[in-house]
């Protein structure tokens, strides 16, 4: 697989309007129960095609929740959840990644005695085609194989900004370029929808302006879809074009940025004053 | 390149077993169990170093080799083949049947993780053993004897190259882009599923890969000690193979095969621990015995102390350590002729061999409280190491 195969062609450029494009992920009443507590309750919305969508709200809104629904952690009580037109709700994590869901963690979740290289390179799994008996006997193909993906993963790195720590221990990076890192390792797996965990927790505002720069390129170059959750307004208002917003697990608001900024019960909610 | 290394590995075990068994006899056997000692370790470590398994039951699957090719040995052995090509088939059929156990072991480890699965295995590794112990056609607890050949077979060769096999088996895993999914499960399961790693197939493939080593090496013990009894597969042999993993370094193939080598090269030494000359087995005095325990304590307190407080240069560093050896030598010959005054002491004396297995613990615990992280850590011996090591010391010395 050459560097061209990192990347799907995507669209490029400016978007078309949502509706006229194919829908990639569709939530319908999608419900989780704790016990007494409703987690997530009826959310329901659609993504489509290229969208760069925010899902936001006060701490416990479930948001963190809707992704662990969207990827298999969870299995919705009720409700379905449709990636492609496939339901995969009660699907395992990894059935869910085979069929191009790939995620970040709120909480960075590297495998931190790999180096930043190698990170990356388990994000190549579900692209190995040689059998694991021929790793095992060191054979041309598996040798081949493994230089193949740790080019293209070095190729990836270069495009993250990171190639210069390929050799560096992924616990030992500072924090902002885990977070960066740690989206390098979910592209790698070349999914068609990719989920953001609050990717500019702990940021500082030059490490943002980058990050921003970097989600837009994922999706105006690539063609991914992107679905993030992030508490920084700057952030999520400047980069998202559509966002959901929840509280207690329900759906609130639905709609653009401005929409979504003078929107009472968001402002009652979450948002406090105008941002 | 390859076909001359695995000439070269060939060559070398067919040339250790011609040597030994013509110039040391007696060592032959510890030769072969140090073979095998290393394979196990090497296999266990794929499970738990490499994967993340904590498996604890290791002597199982060795003992289900040992068992099910002594059996068939015992059996169906009527010179259709040469010793030495039926031996291969025999390990060969040893690992099919420890595989297949340990696909059965591998299953809970989709479920259960760290302490919990450490208890499964052993107690599947117990139960397998007591349930041997009470069957009659395989000899129950008084063991089997497995004498296909009439003359004790040469094993030495097939459980180097075993043991060479497990290392380049495990080491090729590493080297290719299908190993770090097995690195992956062993940092974070739950990232890696996320990544799409099939996390179940990747444990069961550790758990069914390195109990097939286990046992081919069980196969050849069945062989090589031509005995079998279920006492030769108790707990602490799983225990000793782990220890070997996690002194060795967990991950590390290289830790493995030392610790190995070490831990059992240990006992065996001191276990002939005689006076060269007059064959008598050594004494040592009462005095000097306690006087050597008070001064290891205080040793490694000290080595402790250095390696805690102490961050600055390396040589400096190098300084202090040996420092804290002169100072326990010092006291130890100081106490030791200070106690030589006690006369009720001075008049006892205790034979070495007898200690051999406390020298031993203290080794490990010393060994732990000094270097936690094991004798190699997570690093693989390798020539680019070797001279990285080196390079710094040079700098170091200029």
């Amino acid at each position: 697989m050459g560097r061209q195969g990192l990347w799907q062609e995507g669209e490029g450029g400016s978007m078309s309007q949502p509706t006229e494009r194919p829908v990639v992920l569709s939530l319908n009443k999608a419900t989780i129960q704790f016990g007494g507590l409703i987690a997530v309750n009826e959310v329901t919305f659609d993504l489509y095609k290229g969208d760069l969508f925010g899902l936001i709200g006060p701490n416990g809104a479930g948001k963190t929740t809707c992704f662990n629904l969207i990827t298999g952690v969870y299995k919705p009580t009720s409700g379905s959840i449709k990636f492609n037109g496939k339901e995969v709700s009660g699907l395992s994590p990894a059935k869910i990644a085979t069929l191009g869901i790939c995620r970040t963690f709120q909480n960075i979740r590297l495998f931190p005695a790999l180096s930043v290289l190698e990170n990356v390179v388990v994000g190549s799994y579900l692209r190995h085609k040689v059998p694991l008996a021929f790793a095992f006997a060191y054979l041309p193909p598996a040798i081949k194989e493994t230089k193949a993906l740790r080019d293209e993963a070095m190729h990836l790195l270069e495009v993250m900004e990171l190639a210069d720590m390929a050799d560096a221990r992924s616990a030992d990076l500072p924090y902002g370029k885990q977070r960066r890192l740690e989206i390098a390792r979910a592209i790698a797996t070349q999914p068609d929808l990719l989920l953001l965990d609050e990717p500019a927790a702990g940021m500082n505002p030059q490490e943002k302006e980058d990050l921003l720069t970097t989600v837009r390129r994922i999706r105006n170059e690539f063609g991914k879809t992107v679905l993030l959750i992030e508490h920084d307004m700057r952030f999520v208002m400047g980069l998202c074009e559509r966002i959901v917003v929840l509280d207690h697990g329900e759906e609130i608001a639905n709609g653009p940025p401005e929409a979504i900024r003078n929107n009472p019960k968001v402002i009652e909610a979450y948002l406090g004053e105008a941002v | 390149m390859r076909i001359v290394s695995i000439l070269l590995a060939c060559g070398f075990a067919f040339g250790l077993d011609t040597v030994v068994s013509q110039q040391f006899q007696s060592l032959y056997r510890l030769v072969v169990l140090a073979g095998l000692y290393i394979t196990l370790a090497v296999s266990l470590n794929l499970i738990n170093g490499i994967t993340g398994q904590f498996s604890i039951g290791h002597a199982a699957f060795y003992m289900v080799g040992a068992y099910s090719a002594g059996f068939i040995s015992k059996t169906f052995y009527a010179g259709q083949v040469s010793p030495q090509v039926w031996m291969v088939g025999m390990a060969i059929l040893g690992a099919l049947f420890a595989a297949i156990a340990g696909f059965i072991v591998g299953l809970p480890s989709l479920r259960l993780r760290g302490d919990y699965l450490a208890i499964v295995t052993l107690g599947f590794g117990e139960i397998l053993r007591i349930v041997t112990q009470n069957i009659e056609p395989i000899g129950g607890a008084y063991g089997m004897n497995v004498k296909p050949f009439g003359s004790p077979p040469q094993t030495l060769w097939l459980a180097w190259i075993l043991a060479v096999l497990c290392i380049a088996v495990c080491r090729n895993l590493l080297k290719t882009a299908h190993g770090l999914p097995f690195l992956a499960v062993r940092e974070d399961e739950v990232a890696s599923s996320a990544m799409g790693v099939n996390t179940s197939s990747t444990k069961v493939t550790a758990f069914i890969v390195g109990s097939a080593f286990a046992g081919g090496a069980g196969a050849i013990l069945a062989h090589a000690e031509s005995f079998i009894s279920p006492d030769m597969f108790k707990m602490d042999v799983s225990f000793i193979i782990l220890t070997m993993v996690v002194l060795g370094g967990t991950g590390s193939i290289t830790g493995s095969v030392l610790a190995a080598v070490a831990l059992f090269a240990i006992p065996e030494w001191l276990r002939n621990l005689q006076d060269p000359v007059t064959k008598v087995p050594i004494q040592i005095p009462g005095p000097a015995l306690v006087a050597s325990i008070l001064a290891v304590v205080m040793t490694v307190a000290l080595l402790k102390l250095a390696q805690d407080r102490y961050h600055g240069e390396r040589v400096k560093k190098i300084g202090l350590l040996l420092g804290a050896i002169f100072a326990g030598s010092v006291a130890q010959m100081v106490l030791n002729l200070a106690l030589s005054q006690i006369p009720s002491l001075a008049a006892k004396s205790f034979e070495a061999a007898a200690l051999r297995m406390v020298i031993f613990a203290a080794t490990l615990i010393i060994l732990m409280l000094l270097r936690p992280q094991g004798m190699m850590a997570q690093h693989e011996f390798s020539w680019a190491w070797v001279a990285r090591v080196f390079g710094k010391k040079e700098k170091v010395a200029a």
